[in-house]
């Protein structure tokens, strides 16, 4: 990255540039299920009230690659990856960041450990009153020093590039579509050149084709910039194509973690519906047995005495 | 039964130390932003939102203050034949009490509505979160420069309040009741003291933070969907005016005091 190369954007702090350097790595043999993943979660439980929406995980995200949640809407899917970056604190157990604990950190030593996690949120989460290039600049002028605003807007160009969208700098996030919001927040999610991007429902709410869009630039900014990927989703079309390894979570608990085919070969009967998107058996009674479309209509003297 | 006031009780105080927590933060905050040029811009541009765009509905709030008292006061001073006293009535009641809690009020429904929906539309749609997930503190970034907008520019619109209703006063008064101009302004640099002025102004500090603060705390806590930023937005602009009041009362008090106490010995060091 030019600016990053040239030093003349210094990180406020210390005054020197930190640089991550943007190069894949490739996976150096950990197992992602013990406690050698960047991301490690540990007997994790989270509350809201007394409704249980995460019992007891422990997860490990392996290091440069790409793991899927997958689970059916309200499984806590979400709850789990804003665990990962402390947005929540869990309400007991354990979150490590490369072997640190960070659950437990104050909230001015947390916005230190986040710059090295890009996220990507569900409806894109743009700033309406920001351009698309202030949106991507956002990260990069809250923790460089910018000498050289020149570029920073090659930067924000490059980023842009990245997803697709060069040339839609002056653009408000109005004025775009469902699947360009969501590019150009990956845009500014990779803005920092993260370690970690975890992406919320990266493809909910697109069309097939846009979805696929989103499907290959998660691909494409892991194969070119080797970070670790982590994926919610509830679409299997993308889960299959991007993951490397799929964790389903049911009622609060894993209950299935492997690789795109062993999840595909599961015999568990709620992984076996879920993948295949069936309702079952119960569901489908319950909405036999409910009134009719005869019952269910009315006329205005219906009401009348 | 019981349990139930309990539970109530322990909420309740919950609820407090969540807000006093907020706005220790957001002092705390202000405090850091002030040392950091980098975050200028932020402020000016809450400056221009906040103040200048509030000038001409608090100007008209204060002009018609004045003239309304004008016009109600008119008839029983005149009864007396002390109709020119009336701008002491006027000039006192607006620069200490009417024009900064008139004006506040204006504020509370014109800025405090404002950021409570701004902030809190940027709360459901996860933009606050946004913020945080990039390593960037969301009251330093939102709540500061908003507070510091509020709390350094509602002593000013103040101003604005005060000159506009002891005008009104004074047009309504002599111009259209004929009252003698001379002894209008006479009376009523007799009767009001640079302390007065003073203490108004000093009040709106304290109600520009309460407006700030209770606002930006009520649009990070909304809750989901169009009906819970309404929600937020009426809760902020009620918790407020309340506030305002509270404030003015105890600020009464403390004035007074100090009044009592420290005002009779200038004359020992002037």
């Amino acid at each position: 990255m030019a600016f990053e190369k040239s030093g003349r954007i210094k990180e406020r702090k210390s005054g020197k540039a930190k640089i991550r350097v943007e190069k894949a790595e490739n996976n150096k043999g950990t197992t992602g299920r013990g406690d050698n993943g960047v991301v490690v979660i540990k007997n994790l439980t989270k509350k809201f009230g007394d409704n249980v929406v995460l019992d007891n995980i422990s997860l490990s995200i392996e290091k440069g690659k790409t793991t899927v949640v997958i689970g059916p809407s309200g499984c806590g899917k979400t709850v789990l990856i804003k665990n990962f970056i402390v947005l929540l604190r869990p309400s007991s157990g354990e979150v490590y960041f490369k072997n640190k604990r960070i659950d437990n950190l104050p909230e001015e030593k947390l916005n230190k450990i986040r710059t090295h996690y890009g996220f990507l949120f569900q409806g894109g989460a743009l700033f309406d009153s920001l351009s698309v290039a202030e949106n991507i600049m956002f990260p990069i002028v809250q923790h460089y020093k910018i000498t050289d605003w020149r570029q920073v807007e090659e930067v924000v160009k490059a980023k842009l590039t990245m997803v697709g969208l060069d040339g839609f700098q002056q653009f408000y996030p109005a004025n775009l579509s469902g699947g360009q919001k969501k590019r150009v927040a990956l845009a500014r999610a990779i803005a920092l050149n993260p370690e970690v991007i975890l992406y919320d429902e990266p493809t909910t709410g697109l069309d097939p084709i846009r979805a696929d869009t989103i499907n290959e630039l998660i691909l494409k900014l892991q194969r070119e910039l080797g970070e670790t990927t982590v994926v919610v989703t509830h679409d299997m079309t993308s889960a299959y194509k991007i993951a490397d390894r799929i964790v389903m979570l049911h009622n609060g608990k894993i209950i299935a973690d492997g690789d795109a085919d062993y999840i595909r070969n599961h015999s568990h009967p709620v992984v076996r519906q879920f993948i295949t998107g069936q309702v079952n058996e119960e569901d489908l009674a319950v909405l036999r047995a409910s009134g009719g479309i005869s019952q269910a209509k009315f006329l205005p003297r219906d009401f009348e005495e | 039964m019981i349990g139930a006031i309990g539970a109530k009780a322990i909420e309740d105080a919950s609820r407090v130390g969540r807000f006093g927590r907020f706005a220790w933060r957001a002092l705390g905050a202000c405090g850091w932003s002030m040392v950091r040029t980098r975050t200028y811009p932020l402020i000016w541009t809450q400056m221009n939102v906040i103040g200048v765009r509030s000038v001409p509905i608090v100007m008209i709030t204060g002009a018609f203050v004045g003239m309304i008292l004008a016009v109600q006061a008119y008839d029983q001073l005149a009864g007396m034949g002390l109709e020119e006293h009336l701008g002491v009535l006027i000039n006192i009641s607006v620069v200490k009490e009417l024009g900064p809690v008139l004006a506040a009020v204006m504020l509370a429904g014109r800025v405090g509505g404002a950021l409570t929906a701004e902030l809190g539309t940027m709360n459901v749609t996860e933009q606050i979160d946004a913020v945080k997930s990039m390593g960037t503190d969301p009251v330093r970034h939102l709540v500061a420069p908003r507070l510091l907008a509020c709390l350094l520019l509602t002593p000013a619109l103040i101003i604005y309040a005060d000159l506009l209703g002891v005008l009104g006063g004074y047009f309504v008064g002599v111009m259209q009741f004929g009252i003698n101009s001379q002894g209008y302004w006479s009376f009523s640099a007799s009767g009001v003291e640079l302390w007065d002025v003073v203490v108004g102004v000093v009040k709106g500090f304290f109600f520009g933070a309460a407006i700030a603060v209770i606002s930006c705390y009520k649009g990070f806590t909304c809750k989901e969907g169009a009906h819970g930023v309404g929600q937020a937005c009426t809760e902020a602009f009620v918790a407020s005016f309340i506030s305002i009041l509270a404030l003015d009362f105890t600020l009464a008090v403390v004035f007074k005091a100090i009044y009592n106490t420290f005002w009779p010995l200038r004359s020992l060091v002037g």
